[in-house]
């Protein structure tokens, strides 16, 4: 008998992984034949098999990207504008989650247009931010207009700077309310219950944030931290429109290795890209381990 | 002919082409010049029963990758690709050459007003320095032109060789920048600094001199490096294209600006992208000349219809119509008044009349018209310019 139902058991398991599977490869076969395709098409071209003019496959691609003197500059600047624009994006949008929601008169509308930049495209965004931080653009105009510059071109340079200032200000611009409302969302479904409880039993302010919030933020805004910084390490068209000439990062210089006249530059542009799938992979893999850890703590 | 239609048999390319859709890839980052497109063209085209599908790309090099990656992946036989017909010249031409992803029957050469075209005259016959072999048919002419406000520099302060404009540069600090190779002016405006030092821009057309080369642009860089700091910003960054330097130059932030149109900015002030006061000028010490071209990639699947485009292009008439501003282009010919009819050339030279000093008198330009250099020699100055100027190396 039991022998039995442990097999019944045995088989509805199965049938549910069945249909998992089966309900998920839609998806699968797309990530597999769009992004799997694109990899493979990638790599193999940096690599040099199947390129116009190449004299067959080989690891040159690479060895001259290695020692391309502008390439370590461009992987510590994308380092630092992806690892910026996360922390920033992360602790403005937690921030702006936490206080929102607080609010109780117009929470409603404030959340509406907390969220209001979402579905605008990065490229908007970035040529919004060019209009208003450049050197020509209305606050310099405006700070000029009030005497507190000799000049709008006295206005500090946000734009095309090395520090990449104005690349950094448009990912946070649009991706705090990405965060925010994965925030919110989290802290909605949770409730107020656990944090009420902390607080009868006489925990602080601070130690409710600290033992009782946080880990249950943790796991899903790591996960969109990481999504961030995929992003924002990946992307290239607001450092081409906002970035400095030199360095570029490290999409821009696969782009411009992409369209040189020279076929020859081609595998190379093909390794960039590889070397930041690589990286970004590397990063969400890490990214999810820490993840499941803070699931199994807050859980704990 | 080795492949694809024969335009000597003009009504068979004509029968062919009739009910077919010319897929034409051009760059679109002009409203002014779609519409042209759409307007003038397609209406022609339908009444030959050819369909225009123009595509808009952001860059030609978009273009030039998707007739290669088809190539790569074994799409290689007549009627296989998604282009037609490209608009392009210079490092793109090249680089479709060197991968001979161009159709290479000879077909523009027997093109009906191909009779029109002045094969002999290098800057039609050579496009980046290669001999353009009828690959490519010419549709339209430029040439390098400097912008100034004449509300703010008054005529007789402005450069007229890059002599001068070194020193201007040093005399008005933080005026000046230009776009950063490889974009297109930023490019000519280097080029043509080295001509200028060098003396003779005939010479680097089909031949490349590797001695001379080292000599003049150590001498050029040298200046660039010596001049960075009084360029805009420092010189510590540059503009990415041209459309940024006009934004620049129309907010005040430096004093000029470049255009390529024959006849004139005065399209750009109409959309007011360049202030009313703009006037274009030139160096006395020459600007660089040159021509655009339609390709028909090898893989094309209608090349009829792209023969048929090619062709209606080159017509006398539209190409009057295409030199006038007020038509919302306002690009140089590709025909050749020599070989015109007195009614072809009177509508011409009417346009030219009338364009007023938002142009460059014709003859102004031709005067100091020079050759555009082979692919080598653009190649090797941007790669110096990327390395001495952009990444601030000298080794």
């Amino acid at each position: 008998m039991s022998a039995l139902l442990s097999d019944q058991v045995r088989r509805w398991s199965r049938d549910d992984t069945v249909r998992t599977w089966a309900r998920l490869a839609p998806a699968l076969v797309l990530v597999g034949v769009l992004f799997g395709g694109a990899v493979w098409s990638a790599s193999s071209r940096s690599l040099g098999v199947g390129a116009i003019g190449s004299p067959g496959p080989s690891l040159d691609a690479y060895r001259r990207l290695l020692g391309d003197p502008e390439f370590w500059p461009s992987v510590a600047l994308t380092t630092h504008v992806a690892v910026t624009s996360t922390l920033l994006s992360v602790a403005l949008g937690v921030g702006a989650a936490l206080l929102l929601r607080r609010v109780h008169f117009g929470r409603r509308s404030l959340t509406t247009l907390f969220q209001f930049n979402l579905p605008i495209p990065h490229v908007i965004g970035a040529v919004a931010i060019l209009l208003l931080l450049g050197q020509s653009g209305f606050i310099s105009r405006l700070t000029a207009g009030l005497g507190w510059t000799a000049a709008p071109a006295d206005f500090p340079a946000l734009l095309y700077d090395p520090y990449a200032v104005g690349v950094i200000v448009q990912y946070v611009w649009k991706e705090v309310p990405f965060v925010g409302i994965v925030a919110l969302a989290i802290l909605r479904a949770a409730g107020d219950d656990l944090e009420t409880a902390a607080a009868t039993l006489g925990a602080s302010a601070w130690q409710r944030f600290r033992f009782v919030t946080l880990p249950v933020l943790l796991p899903g805004v790591l996960s969109t931290a990481i999504i961030v910084f995929a992003f924002s390490f990946g992307t290239f068209e607001v450092p081409l429109l906002l970035g400095a000439s030199y360095p570029a990062v490290l999409p821009v210089l696969a782009h411009q290795r992409y369209t040189d006249v020279d076929l020859a530059n081609r595998p190379e542009a093909m390794a960039l890209a590889v070397v930041v799938t690589l990286i970004v992979i590397v990063v969400v893999l890490v990214g999810a381990a820490l993840a499941r850890r803070a699931v199994r703590r807050a859980g704990a | 002919m080795a492949g694809g239609p024969d335009p000597r048999d003009w009504p068979a390319v004509l029968a062919a082409a009739d009910g077919t859709t010319v897929d034409l890839h051009m760059w679109g980052g002009s409203t002014e010049i779609n519409a042209f497109v759409d307007e003038v063209y397609g209406p022609a085209l339908a009444e030959l029963g050819v369909e225009l599908n123009r595509v808009p790309v952001a860059d030609t090099a978009d273009a030039v990758n998707v007739v290669l990656g088809e190539l790569e992946a074994g799409r290689t036989d007549p009627g296989s690709g998604v282009i037609d017909l490209i608009w392009l010249n210079g490092e793109n031409f090249a680089t479709m050459r060197q991968a001979d992803a161009l159709l290479a029957s000879g077909w523009a050469e027997h093109l009906p007003n191909a009779a029109f075209v002045d094969w002999d005259d290098p800057a039609v016959a050579f496009d980046a320095g290669r001999p353009v072999a009828f690959t490519t048919s010419p549709w339209g002419s430029a040439q390098f032109q400097f912008v100034a406000d004449t509300a703010r520099t008054a005529p007789q302060e402005l450069p007229r060789s890059y002599a001068e404009l070194a020193e201007w540069i040093r005399a008005n600090p933080g005026r000046f920048t230009y776009p950063a190779p490889p974009a297109f002016h930023g490019t000519r405006f280097l080029t043509q600094w080295f001509h200028e030092l060098d003396g003779d821009p005939d010479a680097w057309v089909e031949a490349f001199d590797e001695d001379r080369y080292t000599e003049v642009a150590e001498e050029l860089f040298a200046l660039l490096e010596e001049l960075a700091p009084a360029l805009w910003r420092g010189g510590a960054t540059y503009p990415n294209e041209i459309a940024d330097l006009d934004r620049l130059f129309a907010n005040g932030e430096v004093d000029l600006t470049f255009t390529q149109l024959p006849a004139g900015i005065g399209a750009n002030i109409d959309a007011g992208v360049l202030p009313a006061t703009a006037r274009p000028f030139v160096f006395d010490t020459g600007t660089i000349g040159d021509h655009h071209y339609l390709a028909i990639p090898v893989n094309a699947t209608d090349p009829a219809a792209a023969m048929v485009f090619a062709d209606l292009v080159l017509d006398p008439v539209r190409q009057a119509i295409k030199l006038d501003p007020a038509n919302g282009w306002g690009d140089g010919i590709a025909v050749s008044p020599d070989r015109l009819d007195t009614e072809q050339r009177e509508a011409i030279d009417a346009v030219t009349a009338g364009l007023g000093d938002q142009a460059v008198p014709p003859a102004e330009l031709e005067a100091v018209r020079t050759s555009n250099p082979g692919a080598e020699l653009t190649v090797r100055l941007e790669a110096d310019w990327d390395r001495r100027i952009r990444q601030g190396r000298t080794g």
